[in-house]
């Protein structure tokens, strides 16, 4: 590692901030599974980590009735695994944070972390990204909240600007008849990055909600598809045809981990394996 | 996991013993060489050649030495050392081109490791982009050399063979009979390519060495972490000019080898560091990357094969054209090619047969011995083919390998005949189907109907056979001394990296002289100032040549006892029998002796002492091996055959194309089971680590040859979850009169033909024949989108390892 820096743990939010504006060359550290990656690799070159671990807002995991679910950002993937509210009432996450990475890297990486490394493969975005996941960012200016499926911008690339940070990520309220569930293809049963990730949701009222990874720049939520889905209305026939459909969504590429043929097929594949599970009758 | 009792007829060999080292291991106290630290020690790091092949137009190293803490820094201009097994083809350090996207350009020796990747950072390098040799088919168009001095390469003359201004490292080959004949007249020939990209051995313990060379004299001592101490002595004396005994090579606990740590790899560099920074230790690390894309790899390979057959099921002919992609360097690659050429038709009774076996140069990572030693691969080729052939033929794949497997009197492919002691391979054949319940093949009507329920299941199997890939004078040995407790202290010249040779050879030596295991010391450590010698620890071949060294050494130290025994109980010794750690009389028992009262010489009441500390050697050559004719191939390179076969049972995912794999039965005509817990442990390990090579594993390379998967993040391995849902072990024991105890080798062998047993299933599964590796999901998926029913490199765009 190339990289010297120095090392800042600031104890209340505004600190943070204030530290992050005033230096140009900063990083901020959660878990740190991504960002040591990159500075093992001389990928960055750092001048100054903030570790965000102390800030009392990042700790945050807590799910109210009636409000939801809120992670703050140094609360470590096996925690939204473990939990009973999140396999309950929001099982695609559970899901989702389940096939992250090894039971080592869950016990370091955060939620939070996973979405600001805006990786276009990320598995829990999907998840999130059907649960009208919202961002919470505090900056020099202030806090803003960002809606999840405006908060990437590109491979790697967020809407964060100078001195901002992810304070938390909050999900509504999903109650009863809430269902949903997150499939993904890897290249091995042991710990993989996706291939393709697919989430998948029915409301109460019966309305489908999609989030979809490694088929674009960014994990993505197919609205547009939802829409026609909805229009047709939840069944087999609708499923088989959106199988198809997706494909007009999605615009993978071909790299070292897939070819994009394959990615289209395991994105039809997936996304009709998780629709046929939400309506099939529960045991 | 269902697997039935095994029960050996020995009181000591065959048991079930635990690891001697697994307590140190398990508990972390076993001392790697990646742990050791050295008084004044400096650390190195290298920079790499960022292209396949390029001229180096100027180095600039002035930024690089301002920096505190920099002791030395080398480049190609430093050193004329050159380096290599049989070929010597290797610099240290790149001078004037460099030929693969791994090759060392500078290197640097600094007082802590973050001050030397610093300072390689601050070299400045002018590289002039050469186009490189891609593949195979460019390499043998010879239109650009990769070494343009090949004609000049000093080599090991008459057993490799590298061919005039060409990119062939090697070429060697071997024919019998008339095979344009066999061609013409049979009634059925079919000709087939296959094959499969480069892996990597991908060990725990990265390739790490530490060496300590003065530059005021010619010694060397070195910690490494590698399989063949006293290879290392010799290469290094050669390549540096210095007598053997100038050269002392320590080997701490290895964490793991699979051939990649065979011959020297890290050793030369930490030399040159270690003398230009004036004699200080220099240790030089492997990063994980750098394990990946600078260290060796398995070799990609293409096989092409015809084969003729009559349609009652006798193959009449086969001919069998394999092409290495060795990458930029031979190392073990051209030997690997050579014992193709007596290994590579399988354990095939074919009267007329023809092999041509190409070790060539591109500028890939290159490539060295990996578990198998080529015999994955070529196996890949050959059982995918006689699958192939039994379908155009309509017998039965079982059926059609039981009428044409090696018997007693038939021949090898090097003119060696078979008999009862060589083991049987139709009998391991035999109890893998029979394990796998197979009634034959599926129809295409069953296919059909469970395609509709998304899920389709296959099975089959294939044939394995190696011999260990050794000079023809190999040779091993082992000294035992026994301590005055009447423990028996055991030194050996080979190395333990985790295949459990230590344990082995103290059960070998703990059955022939009747005493417990657990006194039987034996250090895993290797120090070739004081161990005996050892050729290199590879190739299988630990087990029977070293087991026999010490079958050798226990009966010399038994007789050494009896001899003093003899003057105590005043008889012959010739009378005198042992049993559990006591010289006794058979007729009269109560004269007796145990060990340890003649250990350090027997002692009279009066204090007056005979015999004196007991010492004995086993020394063991290679028996009646020699090397193979140039032209012919003929000859004996096999001291002895490990046969075994593989069944297995598949589950495909036909719109996922992810294969679950149900369950693997293994059988090895192993002569002699040493101990169970390690066979199994080895079967086990095996069988995933060639799942790996069948469904998952490949180098991937550019358009300009750079490794596009250097990392875990990309190339991966197997894991727990990997496993099979079932592995079925099965011991064939039919014993060799010259193993011990009648024992072979297989260290290697789970592994081999797991790839061709699962492609078979997949044929039976599919009724798609892939000749290309990995069968990745994507591989599967796209193969069944394709429509056809033979799926090549060039039918899917996903496939790594382009030849």
């Amino acid at each position: 590692m190339l990289s010297r820096f120095q090392y800042f743990k600031p104890h209340n939010l505004n600190e943070a901030v204030q530290y992050l504006d005033k230096e140009a060359n900063s990083f901020v550290l959660a878990g740190g599974t991504d960002l040591m990656i990159l500075l093992r690799r001389n990928v960055i070159n750092a001048e100054h980590i903030v570790d965000i671990k102390a800030l009392p807002e990042t700790g945050v995991f807590e799910y109210t009735e009636g409000t939801g679910l809120k992670i703050g950002a140094a609360v470590v993937v096996n925690r939204v695994v473990d939990s009973e509210v999140v396999n309950s009432r929001y099982r695609a996450l559970h899901q989702a944070a389940a096939s992250l990475a090894s039971f080592q890297l869950r016990n370091r990486a955060t939620v939070v972390g996973n979405i600001c490394n805006a990786s276009p493969g990320a598995d829990l975005p999907p998840a999130l990204l059907v649960y009208d996941a919202v961002v919470n960012i505090a900056g020099p200016q202030g806090t803003r909240q960002v809606p999840l499926h405006q908060f990437f911008t590109g491979v790697k690339r967020t809407v964060l600007q100078h001195g901002e940070l992810v304070v938390s990520v909050e999900l509504p309220e999903s109650g009863e008849g809430d269902k949903s569930i997150y499939l993904r293809q890897a290249r091995l049963r042991g710990h993989d990055l996706a291939t393709v990730g697919v989430a998948a949701r029915v409301k109460p009222d019966g309305k489908v909600a999609i989030g979809i990874a490694a088929v674009a720049p960014t994990p993505l939520r197919l609205f547009a598809l939802e829409d026609q889905i909805n229009a047709r209305g939840l069944s087999q026939e609708t499923i088989e045809w959106a199988a198809e459909e997706v494909k007009e969504h999605i615009h993978p590429i071909t790299d070292v981990r897939s070819s994009a043929a394959y990615r289209l097929q395991m994105a039809s594949v997936l996304l009709k394996r998780c629709l046929l599970a939400l309506i099939a009758k529960e045991d | 996991m269902a697997k039935a009792e095994y029960k050996s007829k020995y009181k000591r060999v065959g048991q079930r013993y635990d690891r001697k080292d697994a307590r140190e291991k398990v508990t972390g106290q076993a001392v790697y060489t990646y742990d050791l630290e050295l008084p004044g020690m400096l650390y190195a790091r290298c920079l790499l050649s960022p292209y396949a092949r390029a001229k180096i137009v100027s180095i600039d190293t002035s930024k690089a030495k301002a920096l505190p803490g920099v002791r030395a820094i080398l480049t190609g201009e430093d050193s004329d050392i050159l380096v290599g097994l049989y070929m010597q083809d290797k610099r240290v350090l790149s001078r004037g081109v460099t030929r693969y996207q791994g090759d060392v350009v500078a290197a640097v020796a600094a007082e802590d490791e973050e001050t030397a990747e610093r300072a390689i950072s601050l070299i400045d390098v002018v590289y002039e982009p050469l186009e490189p040799v891609h593949d195979v088919d460019e390499a043998l168009e010879g239109k650009i050399l990769v070494h343009e001095d090949i004609n000049e390469l000093k080599h090991y003359v008459g057993v490799f063979f590298p061919q005039k201004d060409s990119n062939i490292a090697s070429w060697n080959k071997s024919k019998k009979g008339d095979l344009e004949k066999a061609f013409a007249e049979s009634d059925l020939v079919v000709e087939n390519d296959f094959s499969l990209p480069a892996v990597a051995h991908v060990p725990m313990e990265t390739h790490v060495s530490i060496v300590q060379a003065d530059p005021f004299s010619n010694k060397i001592k070195i910690w490494s972490s590698a399989q063949s101490p006293f290879a290392i002595r010799q290469i290094m004396a050669d390549s540096f000019g210095v007598s053997e005994s100038d050269v002392e090579v320590h080997i701490p606990y290895v964490g793991g080898g699979f051939g990649g740590k065979a011959g020297i790899h890290l050793e030369p560099l930490a030399t040159l560091l270690s003398k230009a920074a004036g004699g200080l230790p220099v240790k030089v690390r492997a990063t994980r990357e750098q394990e990946f894309n600078q260290l060796p790899t398995r070799a990609g390979m293409r096989g092409r094969i015809k084969t003729a057959a009559n349609k009652d099921g006798k193959i009449t002919a086969m001919q069998a054209v394999y092409d290495w992609d060795s990458g930029a360097y031979a190392d073990y690659g051209v030997n690997v090619g050579k014992t193709a050429v007596y290994s590579g038709i399988g354990p095939y009774s074919i009267e007329n047969a023809c092999i041509d076996s190409k070790t060539i140069y591109t500028n890939k990572v290159f490539s060295t011995a990996y578990r198998g030693f080529g015999h994955l691969e070529t196996h890949w080729s050959i059982e995918r083919q006689i699958d192939i052939l039994s379908q155009k033929l309509g017998i039965d794949p079982y059926e059609f390998r039981m009428m044409n497997l090696l018997e007693p009197g038939d021949k090898t492919m090097s003119g060696e005949v078979i008999t009862e002691s060589s083991g049987n391979p139709k009998e391991c054949l035999t109890a893998v189907v029979k394990e796998i319940g197979w009634t034959g093949r599926k129809t295409e009507e069953e296919r059909q109907r469970e395609w509709k329920t998304g899920k389709v299941r296959g099975k089959g199997f294939a044939m394995l056979q190696k011999a260990p890939a050794m000079p023809a004078n190999t040779a091993t040995s082992v000294v035992m001394q026994m301590n005055g407790d009447g423990h028996v202290k055991m030194m050996i010249g080979a190395v333990d990296m985790g295949q459990g040779a230590i344990t082995a050879l103290s059960q070998i030596a703990a059955q022939e002289l009747d005493m417990p295991i657990e006194d039987i010391e034996i250090s895993a450590q290797i120090d070739t100032r004081s161990n005996p010698y050892d050729w290199n620890t590879v190739a299988s071949k630990l087990t029977f040549l070293g087991g026999n060294a010490v079958v050798k050494a226990s009966h010399e130290l038994l007789h050494k006892m009896k001899v003093i025994a003899g003057q105590v109980l005043r008889t012959d010794p010739e009378n005198l029998l042992h049993a559990n750690g006591e010289i006794y009389h058979p007729h009269n028992p109560n004269r007796r002796l145990s060990y340890k009262d003649i250990a350090l010489g027997y002692m009279y009441p009066d204090g007056s002492g005979i015999g004196g500390p007991l010492i004995a050697s086993g020394s063991v050559v290679a028996d009646g091996l020699t090397n193979l004719h140039p032209e012919t191939g003929q000859g004996n390179p096999a001291a002895v055959w490990t046969f075994g076969a593989h069944a297995v049972e598949i589950e495909v995912d036909v719109e996922t194309g992810s294969v679950t794999v149900l369950k693997v039965a293994s059988a090895f005509d192993v002569g002699q089971v040493i101990n169970e817990k390690l066979i199994y442990g080895q079967i086990c390990g095996g069988v995933l680590q060639g799942l790996g090579s069948a469904l998952l594993e490949g180098y991937k390379f550019n358009k300009d040859e750079k490794l596009m998967n250097p990392s875990f993040t990309d190339n991966k391995i197997p894991t727990m979850k990997d496993m099979p849902v079932e592995i079925v072990p099965i011991y064939i024991e039919n014993p060799q009169h010259n193993g011990p105890l009648g024992a072979r080798g297989v260290g290697e062998h789970p592994m081999i033909s797991v790839p061709s047993a699962i492609g078979n299933a997949v044929y039976d599964a599919l009724g798609i024949n892939f000749h290309v590796l990995p069968l990745s999901p994507e591989a599967i998926v796209l193969g069944i989108q394709s429509g056809k029913k033979s799926i090549l490199c060039t039918d899917v765009d996903c496939l790594p390892g382009r030849l």
